[in-house]
């Protein structure tokens, strides 16, 4: 959850095992608030930074059952108590011919508030956040710890991501 | 990926089936042929109708089998190449199908009213040129053999390879794996059409032949995954298989569940909402006394349970749990068939005695005996498969 302007020490890295090792081997000194930059995602990259399970999923459930009930409520006010009509001799409420809407609006409810958790999560969208560097996107990779974690410390960190690999060490002032 | 926690030692040895296992599955095949045999003299339509069952359920599986490994090769995956002698062991099955379905041209007519030449003028639509005795003994026939051709191919090319690592063998199945996929969706449609909903032949329903794949291919996955929770925990390999094709296995499990529900749904709800008499028929038959309660029961554990069971991710790892829901599905695969069959037979009373359970065993116990045969045979990873590297480390994330 990248809140806007923080500030700390970022490593930048050239190649995918390098970044990795270096994830692994700076959490393990003790800084937790870690974040790991990446133009791709990297498979064991979860296992290095210790990523907890999103918690998205229970969310897409909760609200897919939302969007049943939600579904369920509206072809009822709508076939039975607002508007009835006999069709076929059917019952007005006849629940084979909601199941496509209950459907839809499961998927509808669950899709959406997936997309919405993540981008929220995300901190997105986040409009004029200067980069740390450009190629993060493109060919490199970078290692951040804010000056907000316990025993932050800019030379220890420093010499740190330059045994690790580093090409280049940031100070960033503000992301 | 450099990570660490892939050094798992790779090792696999010789598969040798428990003696318990082996002398149950004989002793299965007894069973079967003395109730078969038994009920020939005494009550031939109740023993027909329970072979039709349990034929159509390890045909299914045979099948299913073979069409997991035509879809994975044709789509050039590699998770699955250290759990394909799994699947390939059930395909072993097919031989015994084709016998099998000989052998019941012999019960035709005690199963379809389209065997007795009597009958046959009650139908229209050019019904009667489709049902005609000799015409399905045709297709049913040619279906087999073409399925055992292909399953010669395609599981011949792979033991080949087994010798020589050769990657000709990889990509020749790719061809043979199509050149199934497409006889299949054809012949199994019919396979479906001719044996199950042939049985009520004034009826019509243009999806049954899909209706009978997705039961089909559920099933399979239920099986495949109860053998790789055994082979991830069994002395014969380690490192090969793991929890990660597990996950893998119940996923295809829980996705087929949910095809299944949509496509059982589909069927029901156009026939249901256009009501015409010749497509209700089907329904009546199964919403009524006895009847209706399998019918429930069908969508309440072959659908909900396995979906709501099989959702997190960590109940896709667990043993139990998946152990647990692969059996409710095969338990149910079975009670799908049976309740395509037995309405037309027994109207309002569904039984279930000697003949379904001895026939059940036989038809099990050959379908062991082939599988294990062929495991014991063979290695039981393809050791030299192109793509085993992608297996073994394989990972899945989510």
């Amino acid at each position: 959850m990248a809140k806007k302007s923080i500030s700390g020490v970022a490593g930048i890295f050239l190649t995918e095992g390098k970044v990795v090792n270096a994830a692994r081997k700076v959490r393990e000194a003790g800084y937790s608030k870690l974040e790991a930059i990446s133009p791709y995602p990297i498979h064991a990259m979860e296992e290095a930074c210790a990523i907890k399970r999103s918690p998205i999923p229970y969310m897409t459930f909760l609200a897919g059952i939302v969007g049943m009930l939600v579904a369920l409520a509206l072809t009822y006010y709508t076939s039975v108590i607002d508007w009835p009509i006999n069709i076929g001799g059917k019952p007005l409420f006849s629940l084979p011919a909601f199941i496509p809407i209950i459907f839809e609006l499961t998927i509808l409810f669950a899709a959406l508030s997936s997309v919405g958790l993540f981008l929220y999560l995300c901190g997105m969208p986040a409009i004029g956040v200067p980069p740390i560097d450009k190629d993060l996107t493109c060919n490199k990779f970078a290692i951040f710890v804010p000056d907000t974690d316990k025993n932050y410390n800019f030379e220890t960190l420093d010499r740190m991501f330059k045994d690790l690999g580093a090409v280049e060490v940031k100070k960033v002032t503000e992301f | 990926m450099g990570s660490s926690h892939h050094n798992i030692e790779l090792k696999i040895s010789k598969f040798q089936p428990a003696l318990a296992f082996k002398y149950s599955a004989y002793a299965g095949i007894l069973i079967g042929i003395i109730a078969a045999v038994f009920g020939l003299f005494n009550n031939p339509e109740r023993m027909w109708t329970a072979y039709l069952v349990a034929f159509f359920y390890f045909a299914s599986m045979g099948l299913g089998g073979l069409f997991f490994l035509s879809f994975s090769n044709a789509s050039k995956a590699g998770w699955h190449s250290s759990i394909k002698r799994l699947a390939e062991s059930f395909t072993q099955f097919l031989p015994y199908m084709v016998v099998t379905s000989i052998v019941m041209i012999l019960g035709y007519k005690y199963l379809y009213s389209w065997a007795d030449p009597t009958q046959i003028h009650r139908m229209t639509g050019g019904k009667e040129i489709y049902l005609n005795f000799w015409f399905v003994v045709a297709r049913v026939i040619i279906f087999g053999l073409g399925c055992l051709a292909f399953k010669h191919m395609i599981v011949g090319n792979s033991i080949k390879q087994d010798q020589n690592g050769d990657v000709k063998y990889t990509e020749k199945n790719v061809g043979n794996s199509i050149g199934f996929i497409a006889f299949f969706a054809l012949f199994f449609t019919m396979f479906s059409i001719d044996l199950l909903m042939s049985l009520l032949p004034s009826w019509y329903s243009t999806i049954y032949g899909i209706y009978m794949f997705a039961g089909m291919l559920q099933s399979t996955f239920a099986m495949l995954a109860l053998v790789v929770i055994f082979f991830k925990n069994s002395k014969f390999v380690s490192g090969y298989i793991t929890v990660e094709h597990q996950h893998d296995v119940a996923k295809f499990l829980k996705g087929f569940t949910v095809f299944w529900a949509y496509i059982a749904f589909s069927q029901f709800m156009l026939i249901w909402y256009a009501n015409i008499p010749e497509e209700t028929e089907f329904y009546l038959m199964r919403s009524h006394s006895g009847w209706i309660v399998v019918s429930i029961g069908l969508l309440i554990f072959r659908f909900i349970v396995p979906f709501l069971a099989l959702l997190p991710r960590e109940a896709k790892r667990n043993d139990m749990n998946l152990a647990a829901v692969a059996i409710l599905v095969l338990v149910m695969q079975y009670i799908d068939i049976y309740w395509q069959v037995y309405p037309n037979f027994n109207d309002g009373v569904p039984v279930f005695g000697f003949y379904e359970i001895a026939l059940f065993l036989g038809f099990f116990g050959l379908f062991a005996v082939a599988a294990t045969q062929f495991l014991s045979k063979n290695n039981i990873v393809a050791i030299k498969d192109p793509r085993l590297h992608e297996a073994i480390k394989h990972h899945v994330t989510y």
